[in-house]
């Protein structure tokens, strides 16, 4: 059967392929991928030649900046799942134009996400066999992991019906994809929930909070996904349903910092050890103010508020603080979790940090993590070039 | 089948660490810093010369609680953490993938990574070097020198552990936590 029938895609040369506007910002963002993915590429054989010793990982805080960073993919990528649904699965007008861009950006970012994940796992072959061998039902990564992969399948075969013009199948799987991505994500909160033994992370807010801040990211990534598109000219339609979403995002992150404000209140409240303690170093740390609070909620909030959603293209510099306040997020998640010590009373013996546990992400950690970003992007240039994702 | 356990008379304790060697040598356990199933873990004395707190000074020989209800083993995805026949709480390398999960939801930071399997590995109670023979000690607790550590089958009435538990006071470390320890501190 001809490829081309089955799954309508752009012809390229090698030479085509690689031809774009050359305008500064392209070169820039060119480069910068290249350059980042490069980077990834290092890191990598650096962990393939020295396992977990090259990161900054130990036995107190075992998960690092890669958890994170697997974290950060796949909640952009359930956002951009759960936004792009509300147009072509539940029909809401605004959100109808950011169907396809959404879902291969939903793709691009769980497949980096799965990238990075795979050099955390140490043994990711063995993990694909055991899941299905002997599965952990009592394992909130199990069903973490399993999910993730279904949504994988759904949301790509949505992707392939949409591309096909086939709106009916298109909407089944995406209604697919958006359940099955809401479980999985609620199961990834649940991973960090579960921990009876970490009274900062355990209990309900993290399988609420995941979905919330997903749709957040979500909201940033299709103002980038969009500005980008457009080089900030955008179509009068686009600019209607880029207010629409600033509105939409706008309450978003009222009801998350409402969340955040409640967890805060509720965790320091009777200062109950290993909780107390941890959120009151939590919420005075240099990245929840800067990162999380000013970079992740306040300024895109008060853009919004001020212009009433109107000044889009503010909106896509305020997506970048976004982001980068979402990393933050998905960092200090990671992070806080761990650092109160299990043991306390080992203290001496083995010279564990008398206070907290700390952890400074590697060289080598940085690289695989940072350089996903420039994988995001290559894999987002490839499928703008062999796919038509306006129509 | 037995359901092992273990009793500390740990204020006998004199931080010698020979459980840790013999803990070391018995299962082959990697120098450094990370690479252990044992501790004793040391209290500082309280207080200002000379009215220094006597009580407060003592010493908690410490390692895998052997849970009954281990969160270590709900959380593994591939069931590589199992319980064995004698109720020990065990890792099967070949099936470990090294997400390091258990690592994070274990109360007593137990875990570590064994560089020569390159999964996680505990104290699996000396099971593949004694109890599989038959032998109803562990290596920590053959070598203490003061007799902290009293070894064996909760479920026999008889045994040495199941009558102090019965005699002494005793408490568990976390038991709020509801991970049931089979490691018992006796006060
Ligand atoms: S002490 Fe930790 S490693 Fe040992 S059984 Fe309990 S939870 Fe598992
Ligand atoms: S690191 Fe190994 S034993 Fe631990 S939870 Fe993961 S698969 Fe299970
Ligand atoms: S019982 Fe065996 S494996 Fe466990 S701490 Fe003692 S010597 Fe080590």
């Amino acid at each position: 059967m001809n490829l081309s029938k089955l799954l309508p895609y752009n012809k390229h040369t090698v030479k085509s392929f690689f031809e774009f506007e050359r305008t500064p910002l392209n070169i820039f963002m060119f480069l910068l991928s290249i350059g980042l993915f490069t980077f990834m590429l290092i890191g990598i054989v650096i962990y393939l030649l020295h396992g977990h010793h090259a990161y900054g990982v130990t036995r107190q805080h075992p998960w690092g900046l890669l958890i994170a960073m697997y974290v950060f993919f796949v909640v952009s990528s359930t956002g951009l799942c759960i936004m792009s649904s509300l147009g072509h699965v539940f029909n809401i007008k605004a959100f109808k134009i950011v169907g396809k861009r959404a879902i291969i950006g939903a793709i691009i970012t769980i497949t980096t996400g799965f990238v990075v994940i795979a050099f955390e796992i140490g043994h990711p072959v063995r993990m694909v066999i055991y899941n299905i061998l002997t599965p952990g039902l009592t394992s909130a990564i199990w069903w973490m992991g399993t999910l993730y992969g279904l949504y994988l399948f759904f949301i790509i075969m949505e992707f392939f019906f949409l591309n096909n013009d086939n709106h009916k199948y298109s909407k089944i799987f995406g209604l697919a994809g958006l359940v099955v991505g809401l479980a999985a994500h609620s199961n990834l909160g649940a991973v960090f929930g579960f921990l009876v033994a970490r009274p900062i992370a355990n209990g309900v807010f993290f399988p609420l909070y995941f979905i919330l801040s997903a749709m957040v990211t979500g909201s940033y990534l299709l103002f980038l996904i969009y500005g980008w598109r457009y080089k900030m000219k955008f179509p009068p339609e686009v600019k209607q349903s880029m207010t629409t979403l600033a509105q939409v995002l706008g309450l978003l992150l009222a009801i998350l910092m409402f969340f955040e404000v409640w967890r805060a209140l509720t965790a320091i409240y009777g200062l109950m050890p290993e909780r107390g303690d941890i959120a009151i170093h939590m919420i005075t740390s240099k990245n929840f103010l800067i990162g999380e609070v000013l970079l992740g909620m306040l300024i895109p909030f008060v853009i919004i508020v001020l212009s009433k959603g109107r000044a889009i293209k503010l909106m896509v510099y305020a997506s970048m603080t976004g982001m980068v306040g979402i990393f933050f997020m998905r960092y200090d998640l990671v992070h806080d979790t761990q650092l109160a010590p299990m043991m306390p009373l080992k203290i001496r013996e083995y010279s564990l940090p008398p206070g907290l546990v700390e952890y400074t992400p590697s060289p080598t950690e940085w690289m695989i993590a940072i350089g996903a970003i420039g994988l995001s992007f290559m894999m987002y240039y490839a499928a703008d070039k062999f796919f038509d994702l306006d129509h | 089948m037995a359901r092992y356990g273990m009793a500390l008379d740990y204020k006998s304790c004199i931080n010698c660490k020979a459980c840790e060697s013999a803990c070391k040598e018995e299962n082959g356990i990697l120098l450094g810093a990370d690479n252990h199933r044992i501790w004793v873990g040391v209290n500082e004395i309280e207080g200002l010369f000379p009215d220094l707190s006597i009580g407060s000074s003592n010493f908690q020989p410490s390692q895998c609680q052997q849970c009954d209800n281990a969160p270590c083993q709900t959380v593994c995805p591939t069931n590589a953490t199992y319980y064995d026949d004698n109720g020990v709480v065990r890792v099967n390398p070949d099936q470990c993938i090294l997400c390091t999960y258990c690592m994070q939801a274990c109360p007593y930071d137990a875990r570590y990574v064994d560089d020569r399997t390159v999964t996680v590995d505990k104290c699996n109670f000396c099971s593949d070097t004694r109890l599989i023979h038959g032998e109803t000690t562990t290596a920590c607790q053959a070598t203490c020198p003061t007799k902290v550590r009293i070894f064996g089958d909760l479920d026999d009435p008889e045994s040495e552990i199941s009558q102090v538990l019965r005699d002494r006071e005793h408490y568990s470390l976390k038991a709020h936590l509801g991970t049931k320890p089979k490691l018992f501190y006796l006060t």
